[in-house]
């Protein structure tokens, strides 16, 4: 089970009904294939939390058992404190979701496909069709027929369907598919927008950097078990990162820093020295490093501290993950 | 497979209302607005419309038409376009058989697209009753249905009242409608010879009178003197007395000749095809909802409706009596309105069928077909992955 150990930010703390969405050893197999493997995840409420991994990883299968389009074979689940299944009628009328890809009625508008999800929502769901065809930049194609749309609006309706139903949690499958570099700065700015407005966002993706520019916190999963989760700040720090150095002699600092006992792993390049530090070295070393190289008459020009990124520290976890198994 | 265990619910463990009201999205019954909606998503398909009110308004229509048009051209040669034989023919033959054929697609359709279509997902995920979702397409598809039957139906019977014909042809001859068991005595009296020459006879062992008929083209039946007997030719007063005779045997059959059909059986006829489209519309809706698919319920339907049926329907299997009984068409057969021909295209009436079964019993099997095939696609429904 992985421990969590969110900040104690006055949003994140507090009783167990602050999380938006919280699992115990959810499970779910498909034959001898263990897609979801006792998954324990917590994602606070008022935030936009990353749901990462490989492709494979069980992402879509445990967003499916979340939103009961398939059940689990063991574990417990709850939707904004509310205990699932036995209150997917409460929970899910505060929820919105896209999974996989947005498919609509083809031969209808997209106005239309609105309105038959609206229909099996609250009354006031029909009132806020407009809206959120409005909101995600589709009304002026909103009484053209879905064939004619684009992956990209497709999925800017799947967005507003989202959306009628006023959620205060929404769980978006791969929501930046298809989408131009314009279409993705809006969905980037609206996801933005909605949490914001309080509302939680579970974002599923396999775009890392946009997971690393949209997201307070993530959980990384493989093999249908979550190997991390937290905020992106508090797992990056514990990963490894790089100094780049310039100085007067790249080789002769990196001969010296290689007898130093602190696991750095030196290259000289042409832009000048990268030192590679092991994961969990403090930024003290920074200062120990650029004492030794001045120590030993080497001019520095530049030292940076070059933090790894989401994307890295991704293949970081995930590929010794690999290793190990 | 491991035993989920679940959260117990109780009003302390749930969070504070959030000032929603409660909209009971988790009641099975479907709202009016997911009724309006489904019917909007069927009736916008335009290939399915399309087939559907061919079948049911197309066809009568242009058969209707062309002979409205030939008869009007041609009096003598084309018979009206309306009247009691063409409604029978119109209704047992093409309406009964063909539309319970669209409405089985509609049902078909109705049971896979949100599955197909991907559009499911989107449902469930509302957090609505599933079964809701289900339950609401049988009054939107029925909604597009039966109309679309009513109304092809309507018009069959319209021009088969207003364009039948003003005397009835009864083997060959034509004869008064509606009289009664003396006044076709009267008539045939006054038309002894066309009666004697045309009508049926069951002589029933007597040696008939010498009537001189010839061979008639007409078809009727041609009296003559046995070989090596010698009979005096009938007396005109004999002729009479025959052709009293033979009004006389065959009033029951002549009875069940209309120049047009009647009001109560035009209702009877029309609530009983109706009853077809809905059977058709169900079934299909609950078969494609267990499969999950469009294409192979229709073939299966198809093949229930012209080929099965029909065997079944004409043959008895000993062993295999009782799902004879149980198959819906056979059943729809037993309830038949009085005076329409064998719906199965043999042409006998509905108490000529080989395989006997009881009013009761044919309500039953029906009823049966309608409850199980909802029940079969709801559970399906409402355990399957979206």
């Amino acid at each position: 089970m992985s421990t969590i150990e969110f900040p104690s930010t006055p949003t994140w703390t507090g009783a167990e009904q602050d999380w938006a969405v919280e699992t115990h050893g959810l499970t779910k197999s498909f034959g001898g294939n263990v897609a979801v493997n006792g998954v324990d995840l917590l994602v606070p409420r008022g935030c936009a939390f990353g749901y990462l991994g490989p492709n494979g990883a069980g992402k879509t299968t445990l967003i499916r058992v979340l939103l009961g389009l398939t059940h689990a074979d063991a574990g417990t689940m709850s939707l904004l404190g509310y205990p699932v299944p036995h209150h997917w009628d409460l929970a899910l009328a505060r929820v919105g979701a896209i999974v996989d890809e947005p498919r609509f009625h083809d031969h209808l508008t997209g106005r239309q496909n609105l309105q038959v999800l609206a229909a099996a929502r609250e009354p006031a769901a029909r009132d806020r069709v407009g809206p959120s065809l409005e909101r995600v930049g589709m009304l002026h194609r909103a009484d053209d027929r879905v064939a004619k749309y684009s992956m990209g609006m497709r999925q800017r309706l799947g967005v507003a369907a989202c959306l009628i139903g006023d959620p205060q949690l929404l769980i978006l499958d791969e929501p930046m598919n298809g989408l131009d570099p314009a279409g993705m700065q809006d969905m980037r700015d609206m996801i933005l927008g909605l949490v914001a407005e309080g509302r939680t966002v579970v974002l599923s993706s396999h775009l890392l950097d946009e997971v690393e520019r949209t997201c307070d916190a993530v959980a990384i999963v493989d093999r249908g078990r979550v190997i991390r989760q937290g905020t992106i700040s508090q797992l990056l720090a514990g990963s490894a990162f790089t100094v780049e150095v310039e100085c007067s002699d790249p080789e002769g600092a990196a001969q010296r820093l290689a007898s130093l006992p602190i696991g750095a792993s030196c290259t000289v390049e042409s832009s000048g020295l990268s030192i590679a530090l092991p994961t969990g070295t403090g930024r003290d070393v920074v200062a120990e490093i650029n004492r030794v190289l001045v120590d030993s008459g080497i001019s520095v020009y530049r030292l940076q501290h070059v933090q790894a990124s989401l994307e890295s520290w991704f293949l970081e976890v995930t590929s010794r993950l690999g290793e190990t198994s | 497979m491991t035993t989920i265990s679940l959260v117990e619910p109780s009003a302390p463990d749930l969070p504070p209302p959030d000032g929603r009201a409660p909209d009971h999205r988790g009641s099975w019954l479907p709202t009016g607005g997911m009724i309006a909606t489904r019917f909007m998503e069927l009736r916008k398909r335009r290939g399915l419309m399309i087939a559907l009110i061919a079948v049911n308004i197309g066809i009568p229509v242009v058969f209707l038409t062309v002979r409205l048009v030939s008869h009007a051209v041609d009096p003598t040669s084309y018979r009206p376009a309306g009247g009691y034989d063409i409604f029978t023919t119109l209704v047992a033959g093409i309406m009964y058989v063909f539309g319970f054929i669209v409405a089985a697609t509609v049902g078909c359709t109705a049971g896979s697209v949100d599955l197909t279509e991907g559009m499911f997902r989107h449902l469930v995920i509302t957090g609505r009753s599933r079964l809701a979702l289900y339950l609401a397409r049988i009054p939107a598809g029925l909604a597009i249905v039966l109309p679309i039957v009513a109304i092809g139906f309507t018009i069959v019977c319209t021009v088969c009242v207003l364009a039948a014909p003003t005397q009835l042809n009864y083997d060959g001859v034509t004869v008064p409608a509606g009289l009664s068991r003396a006044g076709l005595e009267q008539w045939a009296g006054d038309h002894a010879g066309e009666v004697d020459c045309n009508f049926n006879f069951n002589f029933q062992g007597q040696s008939p009178p010498n009537i001189p008929c010839g061979n008639t083209p007409g078809g009727g039946i041609v009296k003559a003197v046995p070989q090596g007997e010698t009979q005096a030719v009938a007396s005109p007063a004999q002729v009479r007395a025959e052709a009293i005779t033979i009004a006389d045997q065959d009033y029951a059959d002549y009875h069940s000749h209309f120049l047009s059909p009647s009001l109560p059986l035009m209702i009877d006829t029309g609530l009983w095809i109706c009853l077809e489209a809905t059977i058709g519309f169900v079934v299909g809706l609950g078969l494609a909802s267990l499969m999950g698919q469009r294409t192979v319920p229709v073939i299966l339907l198809v093949i229930l409706e012209l080929i099965l049926t029909p065997i079944f329907s004409r043959t008895v299997i000993a062993h295999l009596l009782n799902v004879q009984r149980g198959i819906v068409g056979l059943a729809m057969a037993h309830i038949e309105p009085g005076g329409l021909p064998h719906p199965l295209g043999d042409g006998a009436g509905p108490h000529d069928l080989l395989v006997p079964e009881s009013r009761t019993v044919a309500v039953i099997v029906i009823l049966g077909w309608l409850v199980v095939w909802t029940a079969l696609g709801a559970w399906r429904m409402t355990r399957r992955d979206a």
